[in-house]
């Protein structure tokens, strides 16, 4: 049995709450703070620290901006971000497939 | 003392398998909450606000039609309801296709797509139930009953939809259901009419409440992201 595969995950993604959110913006263009928060119930503490840590990585774009005269944090998956989130997928399939009895 | 090798090397075997198997689980159990998430994420969030506010002015303006005009009898009642539905229909396509043109955004994307093929089976009922009302030409009386039943089928389409869809569109079509049943109820209770006029429940129903909801989105700006 091949080991690896567990051991490429990327650890990043890897956390309970940013594969969350990683999910969450795979299949939106863009999601609001609250919506984000609102679906994951998450504190926006928590939300925050998690969208920073996935900021730094370059896997999230963060754009403010103002709607009805009330600020508007939206979130977007960035290119490098994507192609993350489908290799981690790719790898969670090695997983399955790998120990699928034949 | 030294370990017997033979006895250790049976149990560190079964042990890898068996943490093989729970990474297996475990990143299958991964997989399903990231499906689930996304199908969460994909919910229909097209341009809710305005497609409510169109719907509701035109069942607005329908009602007022209706009750200017005295289209009481079943007739004129049903050809004025189902003219105004189509129309209905036929915006929300326009303004939907706007949206999506407006976005870059494929028309026919999964949560349209999901959306559509939960509204349709009632609302296609709803419409059938119409003609056949409209086409017989019942007495007076059962407009009422047909606008009951279009508040009901409705009301299970909104449901139905609002799996898709924001929160509150499942609360509207509870809303819906949960008046359209009272009222029915309340009319075989007393075995008679409600003496209510059928327009104005349409047009409470298809032009009040829609407008309410569309205002609600419109400024609270839950209906304009689009996905």
């Amino acid at each position: 049995m091949n080991p690896e595969p567990y051991l490429q995950l990327n650890r990043v993604i890897h956390e309970k709450g940013r594969l969350a959110i990683m999910s969450m913006l795979a299949a939106s263009p863009e999601l609001s703070f609250i919506e984000l928060r609102d679906a994951l119930a998450m504190t926006d503490g928590n939300l925050t620290t998690h969208i920073r840590a996935l900021q730094q990585e370059g896997y999230v774009a963060v754009a403010k901006s103002f709607q009805n005269r009330r600020p508007l944090t939206t979130c977007s998956l960035t290119t490098s971000g994507r192609k993350a989130f489908a290799e981690y997928i790719n790898l969670l399939e090695r997983i399955v497939q790998q120990n699928r009895p034949k | 003392m030294q370990p017997n090798r033979k006895t250790l090397r049976l149990p560190s075997l079964a042990l890898q398998c068996k943490v093989k198997i729970m990474e297996s689980n475990w990143a299958a159990e991964n997989l399903q909450t990231i499906r689930t998430l996304m199908e969460r994420s994909a919910v229909y969030r097209r341009a809710l606000a305005p497609l409510m506010l169109f719907a509701g002015t035109l069942g607005v303006a329908a009602a007022i039609i209706g009750l200017w005009f005295h289209l009481d009898s079943m007739r004129a009642f049903g050809t004025l309801w189902l003219g105004t539905a189509v129309v209905v229909v036929a915006g929300a396509l326009l303004i939907t296709r706007r949206q999506a043109f407006k976005d870059q955004e494929p028309f026919w994307s999964p949560p349209t797509r999901r959306v559509a093929q939960a509204l349709l089976p009632p609302l296609i009922a709803g419409m059938c139930l119409g003609v056949v009302f409209t086409g017989a030409d019942l007495a007076g009386g059962f407009t009422m009953l047909l606008a009951l039943l279009w508040v009901l089928f409705y009301g299970c389409g909104l449901h139905a939809a609002g799996f898709f869809a924001p929160r509150g569109v499942k609360l509207l079509g509870w809303s819906f259901i949960a008046c359209a049943c009272v009222l029915l109820l309340a009319a075989a209770l007393r075995n008679s009419d409600l003496n209510l006029k059928a327009h104005w429940l349409m047009g409470f129903f298809f032009g009040g409440l829609h407008l309410a909801y569309g205002a609600y989105l419109y400024l609270t700006g839950t209906g304009k992201h689009a996905t």
